[in-house]
């Protein structure tokens, strides 16, 4: 492949694989063909198959499937836990990116660290450990109790696994550009008179708002397809507390694949709008920051 | 160990980066390929070393057909720009390893790679600093161990891109000395490739002026400084005041001023004159042959005097030494008189 | 770091302020991360050391810690060379359809990880398009170690090649190409040219990998059947212990996935801080 010159009577439209431009490099057959095979085998196949599924399907079944109350109130369940938390992320991811990189305090290179946790720590695990904080009589849910608040087994469990898996996204995303952020920016800013709040929000936020959408939609995505972490904590109650991935579980339990297929495809169908999402947020990002 | 090349092209896209290129390199020369950016003299630099893939001509080092060679099989010696050191090995390692590649056959004993390596240091005069990596070497050391690293593989030719490219002034100046001296030594065909005319002017044997992927002229130092065959090589070679003149009956003329000039132009028409600022002569006075001019500006640079001379609303630049601007004793706003020496005229369309 | 920003000047917060941000952030991350970390360890050895061992020992969890580090064995090694090989054609080359390639490669990070297992599922499983003639053969791929392993490496795919493409980008191709130059050969120029050069970018990139495919749960509660001693990983045998409310056990498998993630945060930190100008930026999240 590698020997192929694009120019020529066959160079009308686009090749996938043709190389631009020879390289005087070795390896470029056997590198991509090997991650093109590989690629295709482990993640292509298979998520055509589901799709392949579903428009097999016809979309009258397909519809049978996705619009009963319950599968429509787990989606519901799903986006509106997802968007809370995500939201929430946003606001303390910004502050705590903002004092990691601005301020000096001891301990910092821990907490920073620590800020992927919820990256490496497995899901169950974490999932555990909250329910058993925030059950009635766990540390955390006790202290609830006499203000009222009940947050396992609730919707608001939901959130709170979803607050913590998606933690290091708004931080992660946020950090460099904040890091990079141009000093004089502000100083010019000050020079002209603007107070410090002032500076904040008409000069840094809106250098800033790109990667926090990023990092907003980055978390959205990873809570909307959560299983681990929300299973223990959500209580899944159908109607009230049971997300889309616990219902594609039980549908799968149920050998009702036909039903999984159905809600499997319209999420994955979400979750891919999401990601040209955050493609285009990027490319955004990378305009604004080169 | 000569280097033939003919009608070399190459495109990218639509863009022709080489057009037709055909070039001799004497054994053992020192050869400049100077031009602007996007001039083309990268790309034949990366032909020549196998880095780069020509579409169509023919190239033979040492009498042997040698594009369809891999850059192994070419025993061309590359140094790059920006020196491409490998940066997780020491300069030891970096300069050895293209020794320590070789097929086991060809491959020298360790003892024997160690003196070489140990020679070319010594040649380099980096002995000391054997097991340094690069980070922790200057600009100009990190040149000479790509130099040494390059020298190592005993390559036919040598190929350096832009050599000093990166490299400060002072440093920059001291290095093309040293190269031209180490070259001396060795005799080794080498091809540099820069854009700074004054480098080529001063290192090379032979230096080839190259525009928008063509060959503009071949020629020593003097040949393309002194008689610039296109407009584009008195241009490029050196500071040159253009000024668009007009030829009837061999003789220029500036808007009513008659130059007479040697003129290689037989066509009559518009034509593009050039003189160069140290060939522009100033007199305190309008004597017989000058032009009657007034001094826009003067500044004193060093050891000269850069004039700023209006000629019939031309302004024409005139470098005199300072002694010499001391003499004429000239202020902004006077008269004086000038004269236009060694002026080339080329038609328009070059 | 930003340490200039921290000494007092006339631009930046006040005093109150900053301890007041510092506090809001610390007090945040402390609810959310620290909390359920130290969870997790005091559970586990609420009843003292003596059960907690017997718990970690106990055969089913054995199996569990040997059946997670077998999947794990046998994806993070495949997914590595993917990661490579991409990265090498990605990062070396230009060819038609690279952006599309990179754009597929951070595919499986968008998809539930419930999703991820089911796809093969519907491919392998008894009613998938192959179930019956693997039934035929009597090869069974679902619910079985295999299963595990596939759905792991779907869940893990991304992470070395993620790590590695924006590294090698920004090394660019000039020592390589120097060393072709040199009359260097394809092996030699990979394992004494490029490899030295991301080896602390390809570590990185295997810890996180790792990280997840030990500790990955939906994907592979899909495929894994949970059969005790046999298809259970640990993260599966914590929810079966947690759902029959042995919690003491449950939290001593997690605390064992803890300390793991631990292990993974430090070596991370590690590289970040010793070798981070041999790190790509931005990258491993």
């Amino acid at each position: 492949m590698a020997d192929l010159a694009v120019t020529g009577p066959l160079s009308f439209g686009w090749r996938v694989g043709m190389l631009n431009r020879r390289s005087v490099l070795p390896g470029f057959g056997l590198s991509f063909g090997y991650a093109v095979t590989y690629l295709s085998l482990i993640v292509l196949v298979p998520l055509a198959g589901l799709m392949i599924r579903s428009v097999g399907m016809g979309p009258a079944a397909f519809w049978a499937e996705i619009a009963s109350t319950r599968v429509l109130a787990a989606f519901r369940v799903s986006f509106a836990t997802a968007l809370a938390a995500a939201a929430i992320n946003t606001v303390f991811g910004l502050l705590v990116a903002w004092v990691l990189v601005r301020y000096r305090f001891p301990g910092k290179r821990v907490v920073d660290a620590m800020v992927d946790l919820p990256f490496a720590l497995p899901t169950s695990v974490a999932g555990i450990a909250l329910t058993t904080l925030y059950s009635t009589k766990g540390w955390i849910g006790a202290l609830l109790v006499p203000l009222g608040i009940k947050v396992a087994f609730t919707p608001l469990g939901i959130v709170l696994a979803l607050t913590f898996i998606g933690l290091p996204f708004v931080v992660r995303t946020v950090q460099p550009i904040l890091q990079d952020l141009n000093i004089e920016q502000e100083e010019a800013a000050f020079s002209l008179g603007a107070t410090r709040l002032q500076t904040f929000i008409r000069v840094i936020f809106p250098a800033l708002l790109p990667a926090l959408m990023t990092g907003f939609a980055l978390a959205f995505a990873r809570g909307l397809g959560e299983y681990g972490s929300v299973i223990f904590i959500a209580g899944n109650i159908p109607r009230v507390s049971e997300i889309v991935p616990l219902l594609i579980v039980m549908q799968l339990e149920q050998f009702n694949y036909a039903g999984a297929t159905a809600i499997a495809t319209t999420m994955l169908v979400f979750s891919f709008l999401l990601l040209l999402m955050i493609n285009l947020l990027q490319g955004w990002m990378r305009r604004r920051h080169g | 160990m000569s280097i033939v090349a003919s009608r070399i092209a190459k495109r990218f896209g639509s863009y022709q980066a080489l057009d037709n290129i055909s070039l001799t390199v004497h054994s053992g020369e020192l050869l400049a390929l100077l031009g602007p950016s996007g001039s083309g003299k990268t790309t034949l630099l990366r032909i020549l070393a196998g880095l780069d893939f020509a579409d169509t001509g023919s190239l033979e080092i040492d009498g042997r057909e040698t594009l369809g060679l891999s850059p192994r099989e070419r025993q061309v010696g590359f140094v790059f720009q920006h020196y491409s050191l490998f940066r997780h090995m020491t300069v030891f390692d970096n300069i050895a390893f293209g020794l320590q590649v070789r097929a086991r056959r060809d491959r020298p004993s360790k003892a024997a790679i160690a003196e070489r390596v140990h020679q070319l240091l010594d040649l380099v005069q980096m002995e000391w600093l054997a097991d340094h990596y690069p980070a922790q070497l200057s600009g100009g050391q990190r040149q000479r161990v790509a130099l040494a690293r390059a020298l190592a593989i005993e390559p036919k030719v040598l190929l350096l891109d832009e050599p000093f490219g990166a490299l400060d002034a002072k440093v920059r100046k001291e290095l093309r000395r040293w190269l031209r001296r180490l070259h001396d030594e060795m005799h080794i065909t080498s091809v540099f490739v820069t854009h700074d005319q004054e480098e080529a002017l001063e290192v090379a044997d032979r230096i080839v002026v190259m525009s928008q992927g063509r060959i503009e002229q071949v020629g020593t130092p003097t040949e393309v400084y002194d008689t610039p065959a296109t407009a584009f090589v008195f241009d490029f070679l050196g500071n040159a005041n253009r000024l668009e003149v007009e030829v009837t009956d061999g003789r220029a003329h500036l808007s009513g001023l008659a130059l007479d000039l040697p003129i290689r132009l037989a066509a009559s028409g518009p034509a593009i004159a050039f003189v160069r600022p140290q060939d522009v002569d100033i007199g305190k006075t309008v004597e017989a042959t000058m032009a009657p001019a007034v001094v826009r500006s003067i500044v004193t640079i060093g050891p000269t005097a850069r004039f700023e001379l209006d000629v019939g609303g031309h302004l024409i630049e005139a470098v005199v030494d300072r002694e010499r601007s001391r003499g004429l004793d000239l202020a902004v706003g006077d008269h004086c008189g000038v004269r236009l020496g060694q002026v080339q005229v080329f038609s328009r369309s070059s | 770091m930003g340490e200039g920003l921290a000494s007092p000047r006339p631009l930046g917060e006040s005093r109150t302020t900053r301890l007041l941000l510092i506090g809001t952030a610390l007090a945040f991350l402390g609810i959310f991360l620290f909390v359920p970390l130290v969870a997790v360890f005091v559970e586990a050895l609420c009843r003292g050391v003596g059960v907690y061992w017997s718990a970690v020992t106990d055969p089913y969890a054995v199996s569990a810690i040997r059946l997670t580090l077998l999947v794990a064995g046998i994806a993070v090694p495949l997914n590595l060379s993917f990661g490579v090989a991409a990265a090498w054609a990605v990062t070396k080359f230009e060819f038609t359809g690279k952006s599309l390639l990179v754009t597929l490669i951070d595919l499986p990070f968008s998809v539930s990880p419930v999703i991820s297992g089911m796809v093969y599922i519907l491919l392998f499983g008894l009613q998938g398009w192959f179930g019956p003639w693997l039934l035929a053969h009597d090869i069974q791929l679902m619910f079985a170690v295999p299963g595990l392993v596939m759905a792991t490496m779907f869940v893990t795919f991304p992470f070395v090649a993620r790590e590695l493409i924006p590294l090698m980008q920004e090394q660019g191709t000039d020592e390589e190409e120097a060393a072709v130059s040199l009359g260097a050969g394809g092996f030699q120029l990979f394992w004494r040219v490029t490899l030295p050069n991301i080896r602390w970018g390809l570590l990185y990139g295997v810890l996180l990998c790792n990280a997840r495919a030990m500790g990955e749960f939906g994907a592979v509660s899909v495929v894994s059947g949970h059969i005790r001693g046999l298809t259970n990983t640990m993260p599966l045998h914590i929810e079966i212990l947690y759902n029959e409310y042995n919690l003491v056990a449950a939290f001593a498998v997690a605390s064992l996935l803890a300390v793991l993630a631990l292990i993974t945060l430090v070596a991370k930190s590690a590289l970040e801080w010793r070798y981070g100008g041999e790190l790509s930026r931005g990258g491993g999240s």
